[in-house]
């Protein structure tokens, strides 16, 4: 199974293709093609799940798939490579199981889409693919394309399908994403012109034979010699490789980004700089407060599917750009700024929060609530503790899974009545019983309830932002302290919207358009939500599930950034 | 002066071996002569079959230029005509870029119905693009002053001639008369730089080494003075701020694929001239002299690049947003130049072949939009996406690529200019050049802004007075052939790098 990773990619790319080339009225058969696309994507990211080896003898990188794209000769400054490169590890495996899975039920959930099917379904497709490409790209730059490939599809998603001020949505969503990009560019580029790979810069230099395995010992004298600086110029090859640029040994001396050079920029170091460019182009993903308004804009106007997969999987490329690349290429620059990652970290957390709280829009105090959550993946990771990063990884999954559920739960509300204001229902619960007991459970697992998902994910979080202080000197104690507000504040706001509409007398808004009728779930919301119910409450009753599977690569990128600071 | 027979005769077989190396102008103008004979007949068949013979015209000299760059024994950068020209790697490849420019535009024009029309001096609007493009030629060639004003006043005297060409139209003659007014001043104030440089450096051969000696003698503000005199005539061919005012009403008034050429050739002609220029300034002149180069052509580029983007967000016609654009496309490019180093000359040739195609590609949607759908401005594009989806997609395409985001060319071409810039940072740690990176990078999120609205009018906007659909067979293939190579060097840079660095080791 070689080329697993690369059919996870490419399937849903094939099927746009597929879909492109059928004729614009046969619905269904587009339909179906992007289900089955889907569906296949989800099988085999099951698969890679079970297969995947998470034994401590096997560490780094599995099914790897190393291919030269492109080679620029830059003459007297040697090569620029750039790999398809792709590879799997413990921080990337839940995240491919999350896309696979959401990607389903973003499907479903779009079976009732009746604008441009056909446009609508191919971009899906687009998108999902380009997700899933970011989070197996080992190559940076491979990473950034499938980064930038993201954005055009979404502009189009929710501009097109999208609520009465989708434009403006849509345009400012691309603006605060570009601008993001734009910072992660400048540190891509700083980045390769300061590294090199030892293993094609010996093939390079004729230190060992082409298109064979390029021995420890070779790197390391590659390694050596470059930085000794007898091997320069035409003969070093740059690289975007994410494993090579984590190594110190492999810049080279003197470049602006060695460790060893301490080259200024306005007194402040340049990794420092570039550390913070990186931080701030993923925490625009993220979002990080001040830098989340695009997010509520774009939530409220995106349909319901575009909605679900904004929430669980392209906040999460943010949070995962994290862990891929901002820390463990600049560990040093990680440590020193780890109590300003805490602190926007926990100012996430209760801004979200109390934005949430005041909120008329069940939508938008859903979207807030993810700014809210996606605060504590910024404190676990500041805290550099095991509990702590494991916590934040495991609540990306987790947010995934829940955001999911609850953007679904806004899209059942507006389908039936053309409003998702919290006011104009009351005691939905009469009407709508199985979707009322679905909603508690989603709530409560967002509130961090023990028995959900939720619960594991902020437990662990807190726990490592507590023993963070003694352990990795990281966090003062009251950034947990306040932090452990934000879920009091989650409570306030989920028990208090559940009880303004679900209970008490059953009354809808009169003036809702053709007086709608609350029936309950249909069989293909079912189908959406009691899976996605089913996973929340699993993963929160047996987190060894997924924590066995991906605390041994979390704990080595820890030890890694803790090192090396 | 004596002139002994001898060296008369030495300079005469010179002088007649040179012709040799003259090859592709010669066809220009043996084809210019035999449209401007064929136009004399009134046959209706003649008139049709014009446009073929400039095409075949093109072609024939684009053949003469690919026979010179394959052809080894011409590796190397050789003077004629007495040093009036030279034949190096750069000029036979800018030569090949104005060939392709060339075709585009006779392929565009065409496709154009404006000039379908019948219009006097039909045959001379394409004898005029055969002597622009030959002039062109003679001006990346050129290493004497007077030869490059020569060239240069040959090649804005034919665009004076084709942004009026079809003269019934009022804006046309009103841009046409502002663009002699701008072009006949920024000659001027470069012939008086000329004329300094010619004074204090005692020769008119830009490659002599004396020539430079002389002039850093100079002191720093007066060399500063002379410099940008004479650069002005080159900045005003590449529409850099503040010599961009032409720029905009051109665009507007002149036959669309004339202003794709504008947009393109003159651009690149000037480019090598100052590639030149400033190769010679990193190598003769005084180093407290080339600081202040730097500064000025970092200066002209900031300038540019925050003009440009910044004005350009405000048009709402495609073509005034598209002559900013371009404003902004020249402050890119001289910002890898600012650096005064020979590493950025494959980045600044990249990025120029990437730009032909854009150029053309965008200016032919402009055409199709204008002269088969009636559509002048932006605005007016709306919902038409969805009624010729094909167009849409590859307006997309295009514009991605304008503002450089994967997986288009113009994205490769941005990295390959940024990193350049990164790395002489890195090499000298000058400020400047880590301004010129921040604010480029910067202003492509501002540029980013004003291309989306274009496909946002696309496909966002509701089409309030749908109308007949138009049939486009052929636009629609050529426009998809130009935005292939879009595509294409995106996914194999390499092919094209891999030629231009051939191409830059032996050029002077």
């Amino acid at each position: 199974m070689d080329y697993i990773l690369s059919s996870l990619i490419f399937i849903p790319l094939l099927a746009v293709l597929i879909i492109l080339c059928l004729p614009k009225h046969f619905t269904q058969g587009i339909k179906l093609v992007a289900l089955l696309a889907t569906s296949l994507q989800l099988i085999l990211s099951v698969w890679l799940y079970s297969a995947f080896d998470a034994s401590a003898t096997v560490q780094g990188y599995q099914f790897v798939q190393q291919l030269n794209w492109i080679s620029l000769n830059l003459q007297s400054l040697g090569l620029l490579q750039i790999q398809y490169f792709v590879g799997v590890d413990g921080i990337s495996l839940s995240m491919v199981l999350l896309t696979g899975l959401i990607s389903v039920i973003g499907i479903i959930s779009s079976w009732t889409i009746s604008k441009n099917i056909k446009g609508y379904f191919a971009l899906y497709l687009l998108l999902v693919g380009s997700v899933m490409g970011c989070f197996l790209a080992l190559d940076f730059f491979l990473f950034y394309l499938f980064f930038e490939f993201m954005l055009l599809p979404m502009y189009f998603l929710i501009g097109i399908w999208g609520g009465p001020r989708r434009e403006y949505a849509a345009i400012k969503f691309f603006i605060y994403t570009l601008i993001g990009s734009l910072l992660i560019l400048i540190v891509m580029i700083g980045l390769y012109t300061s590294a090199f790979d030892p293993a094609a810069t010996a093939v390079r230099a004729n230190l060992a034979p082409a298109g064979q395995v390029v021995s420890a010992e070779v790197v390391a004298e590659v390694q050596r010699q470059v930085a000794a600086g007898t091997l320069t110029g035409a003969s070093i090859v740059h690289t975007f490789s994410i494993p090579d640029m984590q190594q110190a040994a492999n810049f080279i001396p003197g470049s602006i980004l060695n460790i060893l050079s301490e080259k200024q920029l306005w007194d402040i170091p340049v990794r420092y700089l570039a550390f913070l460019l990186l931080f701030i182009g993923f925490a625009i993903k993220l979002p990080v407060v001040p830098v989340h308004t695009w997010l509520p804009d774009a939530h409220v106007e995106a349909p319901t599917p575009i909605s679900v997969l904004l929430a669980s999987l392209l906040l999460k490329v943010g949070g995962y750009g994290l862990f891929r690349i901002v820390y463990p290429v600049f560990p040093e620059a990680a440590a020193y700024y780890a109590y300003f990652v805490g602190l926007v970290g926990v100012l996430s957390i209760i801004y979200g929060a109390m934005c949430a709280l005041a909120m008329a829009d069940l939508k938008k105090l859903i979207a807030y609530s993810s700014v809210s959550h996606m605060g504590f993946v910024l404190l676990g990771l500041a805290s550099l503790t095991s509990e702590g990063t494991n916590g934040a990884m495991y609540q990306m999954f987790s947010h995934g899974l829940i955001s999911a559920m609850l953007f679904i739960i806004t899209g059942v509300i507006y389908d039936r009545s053309g409003s998702r204001m919290i006011d104009n229902f009351r005691g939905l619960a009469f009407s709508m019983p199985a979707f009322t007991a679905l909603v508690v459970v989603a709530f409560f697992a967002s509130l961090g309830l023990p028995g959900f998902s939720g619960f594991i994910a902020e437990l662990l979080v807190l726990l490592g932002a507590f023993s963070s202080s003694a352990v990795s000197g990281m966090l003062p104690r009251w950034l947990a302290i306040v932090a452990t507000g934000g879920l009091l504040l989650g409570a306030a706001y989920y028990l208090w919207a559940l009880q303004r509409m679900f209970f008490g007398k059953h009354w809808v808004h009169p003036e809702l358009k053709g007086e709608p009728v609350m029936t309950d779930l249909t069989k293909r919301e079912y189908l959406m939500l009691v899976p996605l119910a089913i996973l929340v409450l699993i993963f929160g009753l047996f987190p060894s599930l997924l924590l066995n599977k991906i605390s041994p690569d979390i704990n080595y990128f820890l030890q890694s950034v803790l090192q090396n600071r | 002066m004596n002139i002994t027979a001898q060296s008369l005769i030495t300079s005469l077989t010179e002088i007649l071996g040179s012709f040799a190396f003259l090859g592709p102008e010669l066809m220009l103008a043996l084809f210019f002569l035999l449209i401007v004979a064929l136009d004399l007949f009134k046959s209706k068949l003649i008139k049709a079959a014009l446009p073929w013979v400039a095409l075949s015209g093109i072609l024939i000299s684009l053949i003469s230029q690919i026979y010179f760059l394959n052809n080894n024994q011409a590796k190397q950068a050789k003077l004629f005509f007495s040093g009036l020209l030279i034949t190096d790697g750069l000029a036979l490849y800018a030569g090949l870029l104005f060939s392709v420019a060339g075709i585009l535009t006779i392929v565009l024009s065409v496709l154009s119905k404006q000039l379908q029309l019948k219009f006097s001096g039909r045959g001379e609007y394409y004898a005029y693009i055969l002597v622009l493009l030959a002039g062109l030629n003679l001006m990346a060639k050129s290493v004497n002053l007077l030869m490059l004003f020569v060239a240069l006043e040959l090649v804005s005297i034919g665009s004076y001639l084709l942004t009026t060409a079809i003269k019934r139209q009022q804006d046309a003659m009103e841009s046409g008369l502002k663009y002699i007014l701008y072009g006949t001043l920024a000659s001027g104030v470069m012939l008086y730089g000329m004329s300094f440089l010619y004074g204090f450096g005692g020769s008119l051969s830009f490659l002599d080494t004396a020539f430079w000696a002389n002039l850093s003698r100079l002191d720093s503000p007066f060399f500063l003075v002379i410099f940008l005199l004479t650069f002005a005539g080159f900045l005003f061919k590449i529409a850099a701020a503040p010599f961009h005012f032409w720029a905009p009403d051109v665009y507007e008034g002149a036959p669309t694929p004339i202003v794709a050429f504008f947009a393109t050739a003159p651009k690149i002609a000037g480019f090598v001239v100052i590639i030149r220029f400033l190769l010679q300034i990193k190598n003769n002149l005084a180093t407290t002299l080339q600081d202040d180069v730097m500064l000025l052509v970092g200066g002209i580029s900031l300038l540019s690049l925050v003009i440009g983007n910044f004005t350009a967000l405000w048009q709402s016609r495609a073509r005034r947003l598209l002559a900013y654009s371009s404003v902004a496309h020249a402050g890119f490019l001289l910002a890898a130049l600012a650096a005064l180093a020979t590493n950025s000359i494959e980045a600044v040739l990249f990025y120029l072949s990437v730009l032909l195609f854009m150029n053309f590609g965008i200016f032919l949607l402009v055409q199709v939009f204008e002269e088969r759908l009636q559509i002048f401005d932006i605005k007016g594009l709306a919902g038409q996406g969805k009624t010729y989806p094909l167009l849409g997609v590859l307006a997309i395409i295009i514009l991605i690529s304008l503002t450089g985001l994967p997986p288009t060319a113009g994205f490769t071409s941005k990295l390959l200019l940024f990193t350049n810039i990164w790395q002489n940072y890195s090499a000298t740690g000058n400020q400047l050049l880590l301004t010129l990176l921040l604010v480029g990078l910067l202003l492509t999120g501002v540029a980013f802004f004003y291309y989306i609205r274009i496909p946002y009018f696309l496909f966002f906007k509701r089409n309030l007075n749908p109308e007949k659909k138009v049939v486009l067979g052929r636009e629609d293939i050529v426009l998809a052939f130009i935005s292939f190579p879009l595509l294409l060097f995106f996914f194999q840079p390499a092919w094209l790098t891999e030629l231009i660095r051939q191409v830059v080791l032996y050029s002077k």
